[in-house]
């Protein structure tokens, strides 16, 4: 026989001001199974919660209904009470009467009959209510972090500083990502490389990290604490462990003219086996065999080969599959710039001396195709003047993405800064919608590039730009002044919008995590925990979240890590027991549920017999998965599943009392 | 309006304001706080915060003939809101002394430069103002001799024009100041 409490709590005067808590009490006496109820001024209280650990002593109470704010509020801190006195967590119900009645209406008296109805209905669900034990997850205590970019490599180092093994994969020849390919940072002018290659090297050299570079992972299974990841290594044609990284190969190499290469944004040539970067960890080459002679002529070319001292070139090698099993997965797959030919009229790809900012890095970079002396792609000539156009793609929901990608306002000042430092007497001009400076010393920065650099930043869009006598006119609108200029400028840098990685999209369903409508990785909760993805285990990290710059790239990452060294600090990961189960008896084995789940939480499982002879297959949940959302439930044809806590009996019996 | 901008010309309009001004254009954010507290902005054909703009692209022709340098009454309101510590009544100075040595006639706010001159010529020959003469030579530069006649009793009652005009003693020092400056 049920034996219910039943609490009302006035919070102040938040429920008590609009709604009769003393007739609540009143009515709840009245109900069936009720043995005692109580109102109180504020039930989270110290006093409070005495008093309702009191009356389950005292009462022998096996169940309790608390008429009070939100469970997201205060449902741990009862359910914590009730389980000091013995009671199953399971058995504190909330009728949540204070946002879904107090604050939303303003007719006491309905609000009264309001609230009583939603506290008869959490009475009957108690009443049904089942004990309910958590769920234990044991966790294998290995990380994979998906993308070699600087929130991935962060994220490897520090879980690695925390003793636990890491698995990195990265789908480029090296890894650096991005970051590797900028000049200098802004606000501080760091130089990218100087600040990044050590932190490669570290990767490289630390004994928890182990490197799969030009490798993509290929499937993902299982669950938080145990995931099954398969990594597809592609062919290097390069025998890694006994490659020395001379260049002997790359530079015999016929194929010298012919491919673009991708790490300068297609401002040089590569040759078909190359390293993307001279200080590319590993330093191991690649042979692109889609540009190989070897593989084009039917095997004649054997340079490399020849030229290779420790003979490490293997043309018959293979892709390999590697399996491995983690408890943790970072994602931190990065971004790619928008296509700039979109905008016909900057005329890009149709004007050499259009460039990307990716572009206008590269030749920045010491490293890049003109050892960073700036130069016009046409003519090699040193430019006078640049015209910077900010928001290309960004901002603009028609041709491109509403969102801002919050690092060109920065980049492009920087360019500007350093287009004035290398380039004397030389005139930067700026057009740009707002300029985000918001970060530490960004502010100062951009004024910095105004006032002492002299760039001059015009407010507004650029609407057409052609070529007219070695020159491209860039006609744009000040709003400042009300103005339409027209500037001669000898190079047009185009601030290009960010979007996620190509194929993010692919990796986040892999992973069974959401993702926006532009393909950016969704947070769990995007202020209280950005670093969790919607699936438990499985974390974010970097750009691929979202347009971000690289401090915040770098903080993503170690927030990732430290949750993950908090997941691996405990033996077993507990997951809520609210969870679907399956009532094998009835399952007719149509998975119908395995289809709507949205979580990849349900599987078949075999009921075999004593001599190990299968009788039935029936569907099986996955706890480790599972989130309790209910859609299989909806989706059972046999009504054979429930989820614990939110049986259709009790969803019934809640309806019902409403109508006694 | 369309603006070509040239380069050279930019530059060499650019410099010279600021060296007359002991002020860099670039400091100017354009937050407009100038034209918001401008008393008479009303009757600008640009704001204060545009004719800084301006400047800076090098439109020189338009703002050598704008109604505003001429408009503004220098009341330093301005100035002394800017929150970058800009000299906006000063660029409206400069730019006035650069009209004046172009000989560029203000085609709207004519009697506004007459004034000027008048002003000047009175501080140049007195050591400081003589009301009256101010007045009659204003008058007669602009040749509306009756406008505002029926204020000049009042004045005269309560002191602000005398019959006589005095000289200040150093008067060698203010011709001075006048010789330096042409």
């Amino acid at each position: 026989m049920s034996r219910i409490g039943v609490f009302v709590c006035w919070c102040g005067s938040n429920i008590a001001g609009t709604v009769d808590v003393a007739k609540i009490t009143e009515e709840a006496k009245k109900v069936p199974g009720v043995v005692t109820a109580v109102d109180y001024k504020y039930m989270c209280s110290d006093p409070g919660q005495n008093s309702l650990r009191n009356m389950i002593r005292e009462q022998n109470l096996t169940g309790v209904v608390l008429a009070a704010c939100s469970p997201h509020m205060h449902e741990n801190t009862f359910r914590k009470a009730a389980v000091k006195e013995g009671l199953n967590p399971y058995f504190v119900e909330i009728a949540n009467i204070r946002e879904q009645v107090s604050w939303v209406h303003e007719d006491k008296e309905r609000a009264t009959q309001k609230a009583i109805d939603l506290m008869k209905m959490m009475v009957e669900k108690v009443k049904r209510d089942k004990p309910i034990e958590d769920v234990r997850v044991p966790l294998n205590k290995r990380a994979l972090v998906i993308g070699g970019g600087i929130s991935g490599i962060q994220a490897a180092l520090d879980i690695a500083s925390g003793g636990v093994e890491v698995l990195l994969v990265e789908k480029e020849p090296s890894i650096g990502g991005r970051m590797i390919q900028l000049d200098e940072t802004f606000p501080t002018l760091d130089c990218s490389s100087c600040i990044m290659t050590p932190k490669m090297v570290e990767v490289n050299q630390n004994p928890n990290i182990k490197l799969y570079t030009y490798s993509e992972v290929e499937d993902v299974s299982g669950y938080i604490g145990n995931f099954k990841v398969k990594i597809r290594k592609k062919t290097k044609s390069v025998i890694e462990k006994d490659c020395t990284g001379c260049g002997e190969c790359w530079n015999v190499c016929p194929m010298h003219k012919n491919v673009k290469s991708e790490f300068n944004m297609n401002l040089s040539e590569r040759t078909a086996i190359y390293v993307p970067f001279p200080q590319a960890v590993p330093l191991v080459p690649v042979l692109d065999r889609s540009a190989c002679l070897h593989f084009k002529k039917g095997g004649k070319c054997v340079k490399c080969y020849e030229a290779c001292g420790p003979k490490c070139i293997d043309f018959d090698m293979k892709d390999e599959i590697v399996e491995e099993t983690v408890g943790a997965i970072v994602a931190a797959t990065g971004y790619d710039l928008m296509d700039n030919s979109i905008y016909g009229e900057y005329g890009y790809g149709k004007y050499k001396d259009v460039v990307s900012g990716l572009q206008f890095e590269r030749l920045l970079s010491a490293s890049g195709p003109t050892e960073g002396v700036i130069k016009r792609p046409s003519d090699g000539t040193t430019p006078q003047t640049i015209v910077f156009i900010q928001c290309v793609g960004s901002r603009d929901p028609e041709k491109g993405v509403p969102y801002c990608s919050k690092v060109c306002c920065m980049y492009t000042a920087k360019h500007a800064k350093l287009f004035a430092h290398k380039v004397h007497g030389s005139q930067s001009y700026v057009f740009y919608i707002d300029i985000r400076a918001t970060s530490k010393g960004y502010e100062e920065f951009v004024r910095g590039v105004m006032e002492q650099d002299g760039a001059i930043y015009l407010r507004g869009r650029v609407s057409k730009i052609y070529e007219d006598g070695g020159k491209l006119i860039v006609k744009g609108a000040d709003t400042l002044s009300g103005n339409q200029v027209e500037i001669a400028a000898d190079m047009v840098v185009l601030a290009t919008g960010v979007i996620p990685k190509n194929g993010a999209g692919k990796v986040a369903q892999m992973l069974g995590i959401s993702y926006d409508k532009y393909g950016f990785f969704t947070e769990s909760h995007p202020k209280l925990r950005p670093a969790e993805s919607s699936t438990a285990g499985i974390f974010l990290a970097g750009m691929a979240q979202g347009p971000r710059d690289i401090p915040e790239s770098v903080v993503s990452g170690s927030a990732a890590a430290s949750k993950i060294l908090g997941l691996f600090s405990k033996n077993e990961y507990e997951v809520e027991g609210t969870i679907a189960s399956v009532n094998e008896a009835t399952c007719v084995a149509c998975f119908y549920c395995q289809r709507v789940c949205g979580f990849n939480a349900i599987g078949p499982k075999e009921i075999k017999d004593r001599s190990g002879k299968i009788i039935k297959v029936v569907a099986n949940v996955n706890p480790g998965l599972c989130t309790g959302c209910g859609a299989c439930v909806n989706a059972c044809f046999s009504k054979s599943i429930d989820v614990k806590g939110f049986t259709d009996d009790q969803i019934y019996a809640e309806i019902r009392s409403l109508a006694i | 309006m369309k603006t070509v901008i040239n380069e050279e010309n930019r530059r060499n309009f650019v410099s010279l304001v600021e060296s007359m001004l002991h002020d860099k254009l670039s400091k100017c954010y354009q937050c407009g706080k100038c034209s918001a507290g401008c008393p008479v902005n009303f009757e600008m054909d640009y704001t204060p915060n545009q004719i800084i703009k301006m400047t800076e692209l090098g439109m020189e022709d338009a703002v050598l003939n704008s109604k505003t340098i001429w408009l503004c009454v220098s009341c330093n309101t301005c100035s002394t809101r800017c929150p970058k510590g800009f000299e906006v009544t000063g660029i409206m100075d400069v730019l006035r002394e650069i009209a004046e040595k172009k000989d560029i006639i203000s085609k709207v706010e004519k009697e506004v430069q007459v004034f000027h001159e008048v002003f000047l010529d009175n501080v140049k020959s007195n050591g400081r103002i003589f009301e009256l003469e101010l007045v009659g030579k204003y008058k007669l530069k602009t040749r509306r001799l009756f406008r505002d006649m029926f204020l000049a009793p009042k004045m005269f009652e309560k002191g602000k024009l005398r019959i006589s005009g005095e000289k200040i003693s150093g008067l060698n020092q203010i011709a001075k100041i006048f010789k330096d400056f042409e």
